[in-house]
């Protein structure tokens, strides 16, 4: 990407974070919510009819949640709603009362990456990185569900995420990597 | 104005009131998306999210007893095997986390996989309201148009009835394996008496039961000359359109096809 597509992109993106920031701002925020976000409890004015995808980013600033399209189709806004993946963007900021929501911010403890962030990096899972959050979020819920996943496993675990660079054999490789029998692979490996 | 019932009395007390301009709000994957696309207008939300009866899976009476609100990926394990495979071939992983069986019949899409897995079960449905209390109806019948049901205005879907006792199947074709709306699905199954039920999705304005397919056999019996005569019921029963996804030739084939399919697999089946 020369200087000057990164500029023209970096407008583009900031131009619709200010206007999806305008939009929430504009409306009234008169239902108290309260919720837990990444372990803490939060409480926070919101518009009954905005959604979680909202409130995380807008009123929270909790940007790495990203939206893409806004409809369910894509999973790039995929947090954890009581330890499950949900799309952010499908669930209305009521619903989440009481409840506990984990965000791409929430897997990593004090200065330590998750171990499936670890591996998207030392795999090279990441392209234009846009839908990568939501990926980890899903991987992440999969190997606390089921730590030694098949290959397919994972596959239907993220079928839910949409990479448009297409890049998914090296992402699928990185939830292998990050699990314990990709642990355990290498292990083999190395003793062979 | 947005409503949250604490409980299911409260939410029927809203509903009562409400009627028509009370929009009922499960787990949101068809409503959200449909006002974000300008297609479907809210005045009063009912979140139905903190009403906990609503959640209950239980067996009772020789049925399966599903809560409305109860999501997709619950039923992925459940032992029926038509129901089970619906449900798990909805939407993907977050859209099951979230979207709900009562959701989906209320919706009423012609493609609802698990509301046609569930009238090939013969599944009865569960309405309540505050004024009338509660009626079970077949879930076929409820069906009268895209999108719309006979459920009245004051009332809600409080479960659905799942006899215990028949052998059943899915089959889905979609443009991909997940996040893809299928192109023709159908469900069949079999009861203790060798009698038959089809459901054929996007075939026709409804989730479709295939009545005269099913009289046919089981007034003549389940082998391979009645799946074939069923196959041709089905395919001039059913009334497909062209769309983006599929043309109305190709869906119309592909009923009687995926018809002859599931009852050949619950014939094998029979026996061993």
């Amino acid at each position: 990407m020369t200087r000057r597509q990164l500029d023209i992109f970096n407008r583009q993106d900031q131009a619709a974070i200010d206007k999806t920031a305008e939009r929430v701002r504009k409306t009234e925020a008169t239902w108290p919510l309260r919720f837990t976000v990444n372990g803490k409890p939060v409480e926070v004015a919101v518009d009954p009819e905005e959604s979680l995808y909202d409130t995380l980013r807008e009123r929270l600033r909790l940007t790495g949640t990203k939206g893409a399209c806004l409809e369910g189709e894509c999973g790039s806004c995929t947090v954890l709603l009581d330890g499950k993946p949900v799309t952010a963007c499908l669930v209305m900021a009521p619903q989440v009362a009481g409840r506990k929501v984990t965000t791409i911010e929430g897997l990593a403890a004090d200065d330590r990456l998750h171990a499936v962030q670890e591996s998207f990096i030392a795999a090279g899972a990441v392209q234009c990185g846009y839908c990568t959050p939501g990926l980890i979020v899903s991987a992440a819920a999969l190997l606390e569900e089921n730590p030694q996943p098949t290959a397919d496993q994972v596959r239907e675990a993220l079928e839910g995420n949409l990479c448009r660079c297409t890049g998914y054999t090296k992402i699928i490789d990185a939830v292998l990597d990050a699990s314990s029998s990709g642990t355990e692979d290498k292990a083999n490996a190395g003793v062979d | 104005m947005y409503f949250q019932p604490k409980n299911l009395d409260e939410a029927l007390e809203i509903k009562a009131k409400l009627g028509a301009d009370g929009t009922l709000l499960a787990g949101g994957t068809d409503l959200v998306v449909g006002i974000r696309k300008g297609r479907t207008q809210v005045s009063n939300f009912i979140d139905l999210s903190k009403v906990a009866e609503l959640g209950e899976l239980q067996e009772q009476d020789g049925f399966l007893r599903i809560g409305a609100a109860t999501v997709h990926r619950r039923l992925e394990s459940c032992a029926h095997k038509a129901l089970a495979d619906a449900a798990a071939t909805v939407g993907g992983p977050q859209i099951r986390n979230l979207g709900t069986v009562g959701g989906q019949i209320g919706t009423a899409s012609p493609a609802g996989d698990v509301s046609v897995a569930l009238i090939a079960l013969n599944a009865e449905v569960e309405l309540l309201s505050a004024a009338r209390g509660s009626r079970r109806l077949p879930l076929a019948d409820i069906f009268t148009g895209p999108g719309k049901t006979s459920i009245a205005d004051d009332e809600l879907i409080r479960a659905v009835w799942v006899p215990h006792g028949r052998r059943s199947e899915f089959y889905k074709i979609g443009k991909r394996d997940a996040v893809a709306i299928s192109v023709v699905m159908a469900a069949a199954s079999i009861g203790p008496s060798n009698d038959v039920a089809i459901g054929i999705g996007c075939v026709a304005p409804t989730p479709l039961r295939c009545r005269r397919a099913e009289d046919h056999i089981n007034s003549h019996g389940l082998d391979g000359a009645t799946i074939n005569d069923a196959a041709q019921i089905v395919r001039e029963d059913v009334s497909p359109i062209d769309d983006h996804r599929a043309g109305a030739a190709y869906r119309r084939e592909m009923a009687g096809t995926l018809t002859k399919r599931l009852l050949w697999r619950l014939l094998h089946s029979k026996g061993g």
